[in-house]
């Protein structure tokens, strides 16, 4: 029997396992912990199909033409419309599998409207869309789990790939419970491990979304793509411990942005974009609040007591909790944070990276969402593409037509060299803080890889984490901290190189990218940009010929 | 302000108590006062030692997601969602007492998940649920599988036999969208949850997802 490993088992990776298994494929998942703690069961605001329920016309065209202009041109329109035309047919296997939707009047699964949107297309289950949708994928992985399709490996870390001219033979994880590295090989690996949260410390998302295993890939040979692509969510709540989403939700509902002038309402996006203005897109909606250099807030409380309990409940919680905000009373103080990567590992529109037999999907890979990603999409896309991962794997690996092959070089001298290192740096004693040297990185992308950039800005934070990466090799590790913590620094920073790199190359502006030097979208940049590392280079170019999605 | 913790390097390690200094924000939640801690490039306790970093598990941070479940000044909550202006004079941490330790305050709760693979805790043909049960089915699908009503509850061990309010709710989601499942399953439900439960209903008061669990054993009563 074929197997797969998949590693991340948030939306993207059962969605994957569930296929993989449908198949008769052999699965793996795995993840540190369990589906519960996936950054996915964060997901609120909901997913979008066009099913126009709300009978206002929509058609999957208006779906594809959105996310090509939203994502400004860049993304591939056959990947797009793929992405498109499945939608209808996903959320209607999600309420089959038993997602407990919110419905409308006449019992069909409601829709709203969301940022950048023509037609009032996201679907809902409540405020908590990633929750319902999580509680209902674990319990059909536990279906194939009892029938021994799907195992699940818990407390592992992805280390590496095992890579060998250019073909993927299977992963080295990090078991925790047994403190090892542990090889395991496949016919195919698919990664799921979301996003890379970590390059900034404190975002909306999960502390688990590092960006490590994109990182590790890309000096295995992985291409990356459109890295400079980082969505910064317009409306978050600052509180003492993270930058918590405030759902585009609330402004589908009806919220206002405003700032006070002279003691006067500014509603600022409506006096520049008429009656839609506050669900622009969420790059115009950020810069539109970086420009206005005021404190922005949120206003609710006109909706009234009745829509705000039954529509944004969970919003009212939030603000109470963390903030001691009372929103039928009172407006919210917003601000801009880092919340979504449209960059990733580069996928073909089968979800095969360059590496052969290694795929990625969900958050961690870089498609449809081209220099923006509008809302509703991503759980969307993360669900699709484990579908279309799986798909082609069955189809490459099944039958007559089985590509597979039995041969699997030895990989022996390459697990004893990482093991070896792993273990010489968790000998040493010293309390040198490799999270203190995140923390240190974080602070420089945050500052450098801001919502407005500029080249003097992107070639010093090159420098600075190009330092943090020359000592990165060489520092002896903290021992306090799970290995992992240590080992996946060096991917981390890698990452953070990269990220810079592309945002320095990318002379344009183009959605999410901001260049206040180069403040114009040019035609000569309408393509992805595709990073590759040869030999302790960063080869920067654009994909014109559409070699990966098209 | 005083943090104690309950720490174990790792599974089957000797526990031990030590003390750290807290001295920021009162609105900060029991999980911003850990990274706190952990933050600096120097961990010491209250006496001046050097101390190894706090085990801890989070992901979300919001209360979404179950990870940082452990027992806070007596009771068992969400580290994210317990805020230092509520917990007096000095901060008590123990992890989970009802899972074995891997390291300081985090534990292994697979148990919860075995139990329900176990049971066949699954939809399997799936039967469009009655309108009705709509409002209970979304709450009891937002059940974290922290543990906490484990932890509370006076009948719960280590999940031998008595599997408690976690196992309950999912399976009322079984049973209210699958005939087929719903049968078999309620024999599950009899043996695991229903013969144990002595229905003190501790699990409700610290479910942080407020799940009204009385309602999915009434529910899952009515059919049998
Ligand atoms: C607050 C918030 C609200 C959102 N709301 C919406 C919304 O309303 N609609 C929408 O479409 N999108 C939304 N998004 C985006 C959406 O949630 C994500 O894009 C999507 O859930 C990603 O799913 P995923 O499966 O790719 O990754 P994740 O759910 O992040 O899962 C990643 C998995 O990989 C594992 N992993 C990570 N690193 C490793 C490693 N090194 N080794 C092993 N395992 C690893 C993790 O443990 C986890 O299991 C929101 C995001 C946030 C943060
Ligand atoms: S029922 Fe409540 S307390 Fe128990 S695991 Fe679920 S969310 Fe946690
Ligand atoms: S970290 Fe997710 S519930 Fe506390």
């Amino acid at each position: 029997m074929k197997k797969v490993i998949i590693i991340g088992s948030g939306i993207a990776g059962m969605s994957a396992a569930l296929h993989c298994a449908e198949n008769g494929i052999q699965t793996v998942l795995v993840s540190p912990f369990p589906s519960e703690r996936a950054q996915s069961v964060m997901a609120s605001g909901g997913i979008n199909a066009a099913l126009n329920h709300q009978n206002d016309g929509d058609t999957v065209e208006s779906h594809i033409e959105d996310t090509l202009r939203g994502g400004r041109f860049i993304a591939g329109e056959e990947a797009v419309r793929g992405l498109c035309e499945a939608a209808p047919d996903i959320v209607r296997y999600l309420q089959k599998i038993g997602t407990v939707f919110s419905l409308n009047e006449k019992g069909e699964i409601d829709q709203r409207a969301f940022g950048g949107q023509s037609h009032q297309r996201t679907c809902f289950s409540g405020a908590s869309t990633g929750k319902q949708i999580v509680s209902t994928l674990v319990m059909e992985c536990r279906r194939y789990e009892a029938a021994g399709l799907i195992e699940r490996k818990l407390w592992s870390d992805f280390h590496s790939a095992l890579i060998r001219d250019g073909r993927c033979y299977g992963v080295l994880l990090y078991n925790e419970a047994k403190r090892t590295l542990e090889p395991f090989t496949a016919d195919a690996v698919i990664m799921a491990t979301g996003g890379q949260n970590a390059l900034f410390g404190k975002t909306t998302g999960s502390t688990q979304c590092d960006g490590y295993a994109a990182g590790r890939l890309f000096l295995q040979g992985a291409e990356l793509k459109n890295l400079e692509f980082i969505q910064y969510h317009p409306t978050t709540l600052r509180t003492p411990g993270k930058r918590m989403l405030i759902s585009e939700a609330a402004r589908g509902e009806g919220g206002r942005l405003y700032y006070l002038e002279n003691g006067k309402r500014v509603y600022f996006l409506e006096d520049k974009y008429g009656e839609k203005g506050n669900l622009m897109p969420r790059d115009v909606v950020a810069r539109e609040i970086y420009n206005a250099g005021k404190e922005v807030f949120l206003d609710v409380t006109f909706l009234g007591k009745k829509t705000i309990d039954s529509r944004i409940p969970e919003l009212r919680d939030l603000c109470r909790k963390y903030r001691g905000i009372d929103i039928y009373r009172e407006s919210i103080p917003v601000e801009p944070s880092v919340h979504f990567f449209m960059g990733g590992l580069a996928v073909d529109n089968h979800h095969e990276t360059n590496i052969r037999n290694l795929y990625a999907v969900g958050e961690c890979a870089s498609i449809y969402h081209g220099a923006n990603r509008l809302g509703g999409n991503s759980l969307l896309a993360a669900l699709y593409s484990g579908q279309v991962a799986a798909a082609d794997i069955a189809r490459r690996f099944s039958g007559t037509q089985d590509e597979g092959s039995d041969f699997v070089p030895d990989f022996e001298d390459y697990v004893r060299t990482q093991s070896e290192k792993l273990f010489r740096s968790m000998e040493t004693e010293s309390l040198f803080p490799v999270m203190y040297i995140r923390d240190m990185v974080a602070e420089s992308l945050w500052e450098k890889l801001g919502i407005v950039r500029d080249e003097e800005d992107l070639t010093e934070g090159i420098e600075e984490v190009s330092y943090y990466l020359s000592i990165a090799d060489k520092i002896r590790y903290d021992g306090s901290v799970l290995p992992y913590f240590n080992y996946s620094l060096e991917g981390i920073l890698t990452l953070a190189k990269a990220t810079l790199v592309c945002a320095k190359e990318r002379r344009e502006s183009r959605g999410a990218h901001f260049r206040k030097d180069y403040a114009k979208e040019e035609d000569a940049y309408r393509a992805a940009t595709v990073i590759s590392y040869d030999e302790g280079e960063f080869r920067v170019r654009l994909d014109r010929e559409g070699r990966y999605e098209s | 302000m005083r943090v104690k913790i309950l720490r174990q390097q790792y599974p089957g390690a000797e526990p031990y108590w030590q003390t750290f200094l807290y001295d920021g924000d009162a609105d900060a939640s029991v999980a911003a006062v850990l990274d706190t801690l952990n933050y600096k490039d120097d961990v010491v306790d209250a006496d001046g030692n050097h101390a190894p970093r706090i085990g801890w598990e989070c992901s979300c941070l919001q209360g979404l997601c179950g990870g940082c479940a452990m027992v806070i000044n007596g009771h068992p909550a969400l580290a994210c969602e317990t805020f230092v202006r509520d917990l007096g004079e000095e901060i008590v941490l123990r992890p989970l007492s009802k899972f074995p330790v891997i390291s300081d305050l985090v534990v292994d709760r697979g148990v919860i998940q075995e139990n329900l693979k176990a049971s066949g805790d699954y939809i399997g043909e799936y039967t469009p649920p009655s309108p009705k049960e709509h409002a209970h089915q979304y709450a009891a699908a937002k059940c974290l599988k922290c543990g906490l009503c484990l932890e509370v509850c006076p009948n719960y061990g280590k999940g031998e036999h008595f599997y408690g309010a976690v196992f309950a709710n999912d399976c009322y989601l079984v049973a209210s969208t699958s005939k087929e499942q719903g049968e078999s399953f309620r024999k599950e439900y009899a043996g695991h949850f229903a013969a144990g439960c002595s229905k003190s209903l501790s699990c409700m008061e610290v479910c942080p997802m407020q799940i009204p669990t009385i309602a999915s054993m009434a529910k899952l009563n009515r059919r049998g």
